[in-house]
């Protein structure tokens, strides 16, 4: 039995339990202090009616479920939402696909591979309003990169003021996303390609399996976990992305890039509704909570299975 | 109180716990202190923001004025971008660190003014007395409640640039009415450049552009589903007929101001800030009044004074206010920034009354309007962005836009 475990009986038992928890202290206060208080508060304000002056001494009474209600009946939330689901879907399946395609090339030796895999990465290190100020300039209707290439290429009928357009916004800003997160998608489905033995891709090869069948049926099923994984992680950094909307629309034009951490966003700081912006933002916390809830028992599986084998 | 435990407790639980781990070493910085040189010394802190390379020397010389002049008085200045200052304040409001002196957009004063951020300073501007040299609508915008809440810094209003060269060539003379407007946008538009340039971003600042169509066509935001729909439908009729560049719905003011320069927009709708700019390039330009349907109206823009409520040196933060409107200090301090004055005494005096340009604004702001509307004004002018944004990109007509817009401004400002 090792020191510190809840069955421990030794001699000097309770004092290596005392060490264990204060060792466990500061992560502990970490918690409290930077999560669960931060979120407690945030619960107790959406239970009540706080406005600007309700922060200066005002009153803040107590209104029970009134700010949920109120947001679960504004259409601009239910709009939000419905983005919200577009831009992580789209954004989800356009990362993944290219960042599969990605990791199977570089799965493979070929002379300056590392030297471009860590440029790939760049786009990943970039801070979030630095790509999105990068793509707003090369979207934009009139000095655009985008527009520039269209030109050139003959396809000029085809440039666009993409992102002052409500029906192209949305798909823009899920360009840059999908750029931003292509490398981290890449990242790790590479380090669960590594993993696959090569032994199975020799034997299949020799009992006369196709490049695609050797795919189909040893990589695609043996990169299950790593995918449902990625997809997650993915899901959660997703769903919540304020800064790169923020910089390269504002949520505009209309309504047509308003995601759910924008309409937060514009509860909180424009309308001063801090009640509501708190009910808002706790429905926004659910979905990635969910997924977060999904990848722990994920984690948690495979560290038994490991344990097992 | 009829909780046992309220917000306020529940911050000040956790908020000791929270200055041990150094939360608190951020915020402790902008909270004034008692510390260094004399006991009799007050730190005032200050926030604004006149973050741009060109405000700096001027403001500067002010805060250098202020400490020599009011005794043991000491300045710690603080700036934020311009959309960051009012959730700072908000921010700062709900961690009690809130500055003694700060100037402030005067359309923030629709959502701070009620909320019992501001000090009162009605008693203080009786014995002072110089209420009556103030412009109509800065002072009126600094009333809230039956209560004087600020003191205006600065005016600005909107008026149209055109350029000289491009309408000689077309021989169009600068428009005086809507109508001359359309017919001279449409004359002046040719291959990617366009008749007239504004801001039509889903901001404030798209909203101060708009609301001059409103009121020139006669309505308000009350009545914004008929005159809503009458200047929503000029703009559409601009931008369907290609004289407005439909990407105005992503323009700020500065980048409309960058197509006039480019030009690639014969016209614009801009401010005085952009005097300076627009002298350092070669283009020959000139300003004109915003030509008018019904009537004239332009939208008053421009900066106030505020003092905290919560402050502990209200008194010394007056008097450091007061300093700062002497005609002796106020004349140079505005004349740096580019800035007209609030005040009528000093309208026609100095470079306002000599150069032409800024002469034509001080003119306009007798018919600029303040955005006085009520503690919900954002939620209206956010209603009345999206409908110009509807209108613009063709997703929705003028007039069903501006019955949409009408609801929401009346539920945004039948709030109490």
């Amino acid at each position: 039995m090792r020191p510190g475990r809840p069955g421990d009986t030794g001699p000097h038992a309770a004092r290596r339990r005392r060490t264990g928890y204060l060792f466990s202290f500061p992560g502990l206060a970490f918690l409290a202090l930077l999560l669960a208080y931060p979120l407690l508060y945030n619960a107790w304000i959406s239970v009540h009616d706080v406005g600007l002056s309700g922060l200066l001494g005002g009153p803040e009474p107590f209104n029970g479920l009134a700010n949920y209600r109120a947001t679960a009946a504004d259409p601009a939330f239910w709009h939000a939402v419905r983005l919200s689901a577009v831009f992580t879907a789209g954004s989800l399946l356009f990362q993944f696909t290219l960042g599969f395609a990605l990791a199977l090339l570089f799965a493979r030796p070929f002379p300056l591979n590392g030297l471009l895999r860590s440029l790939l990465l760049m786009a990943w290190l970039l801070p979030p309003v630095v790509s999105g100020t990068l793509f707003k300039w090369m979207l934009d209707g009139d000095s655009g990169a985008y527009n520039a290439l269209l030109r050139s290429t003959g396809m000029g009928a085809l440039s666009h003021d993409w992102l002052n357009d409500p029906a192209t916004a949305l798909g823009g800003v899920i360009l840059a996303n999908v750029w931003v997160g292509v490398p981290f998608n890449m990242l790790l489905l590479l380090v669960g390609l590594h993993g696959i033995d090569p032994e199975l891709h020799e034997a299949a090869a020799l009992d006369g399996a196709n490049a695609w069948q050797r795919f189909r049926r040893i990589t695609l099923p043996l990169m299950r976990p790593v995918s449902v994984t990625v997809l997650l992680l993915g899901l959660i950094y997703t769903f919540k992305v304020f800064d790169l909307v923020f910089v390269m629309t504002g949520g505009g034009p209309v309504d047509a890039t308003d995601v759910l951490s924008l309409y937060v966003y514009q509860v909180f700081f424009t309308s001063f509704r801090f009640g509501r912006g708190a009910a808002a933002g706790l429905l926004l916390l659910a979905v990635p909570l969910l997924a977060a809830a999904l990848y722990v028992r994920r984690l948690r599986r495979e560290a038994r299975e490991g344990e097992a084998a | 109180m009829s909780r046992t435990f309220n917000r306020r407790d529940f911050l000040r639980t956790a908020g000791s716990a929270a200055a041990a781990v150094g939360l608190g070493a951020a915020s402790a910085s902008c909270g004034s202190n008692h510390q260094g040189g004399r006991p009799s010394t007050t730190t005032l802190t200050w926030w604004d923001y006149f973050t741009a390379p060109n405000f700096q020397a001027g403001m500067k010389t002010l805060i250098a004025g202020i400490e020599a002049n009011v005794p043991g008085v000491r300045i710690q200045r603080r700036t934020y971008p311009f959309a960051d200052l009012g959730n700072a304040l908000t921010l700062a409001a709900v961690s009690g660190d809130l500055p003694d002196i700060a100037i402030i957009d005067n359309v923030s004063m629709n959502a701070l003014g009620g909320s019992g951020l501001l000090a009162d300073l009605t008693d203080r501007v009786k014995t002072w007395g110089q209420a009556d040299k103030y412009s109509h609508g800065p002072w009126a915008s600094c009333q809230v409640g039956g209560k004087t809440l600020g003191i205006p810094n600065n005016s600005n209003c909107l008026a149209l640039y055109y350029n000289t060269t491009m309408l000689r060539a077309a021989g169009v003379k600068p428009p005086t009415t809507w109508g001359e407007l359309a017919a001279a946008a449409q004359r002046l538009t040719s291959g990617d450049r366009f008749g007239l340039a504004l801001s039509a971003i889903r901001t404030e600042e798209g909203v101060f552009q708009f609301l001059p169509f409103l009121w020139q066509s006669g309505g308000d935001l009350s009545t914004f589903s008929t005159y809503g729909a009458t200047a929503l439908a000029f703009l559409d009729d601009l931008a369907t007929k290609g004289s407005l560049s439909r990407s105005c719905v992503g323009w700020t003011q500065q980048d409309v101001n960058a197509q006039f320069l480019s030009g690639r927009a014969a016209m614009q709708i801009n401010g005085p800030w952009q005097i300076p700019t627009l002298r350092k390039s070669d283009l020959e330009w000139n300003v004109v009044a915003l030509p008018s349907d019904r009537t004239s109206a332009t939208c008053l823009g421009g900066e106030n004074w505020v003092l905290t409520a919560g402050s502990k040196h209200l008194d010394q933060a007056w008097e450091a206010l007061e300093y700062t409107q002497k005609p002796s200090v106020l004349v140079p301090y505005l004349e740096s920034f580019g800035d007209l004055p609030a005040r009528d005494d000093l309208a026609r005096t100095g470079t306002w009354a000599s150069d032409p340009a800024l002469e034509l604004f001080i003119g306009q702001l007798a018919l600029a309007r303040p955005r006085i509307y009520g503690a919900h004004y954002a939620d209206a002018s956010q209603a009345i962005a999206l409908a110009e944004q509807a209108v613009l990109t063709g997703s929705a007509t003028p007039a069903a836009a501006a019955a949409a817009a009408a609801v929401k401004i009346s539920t945004a400002l039948g709030r109490t």
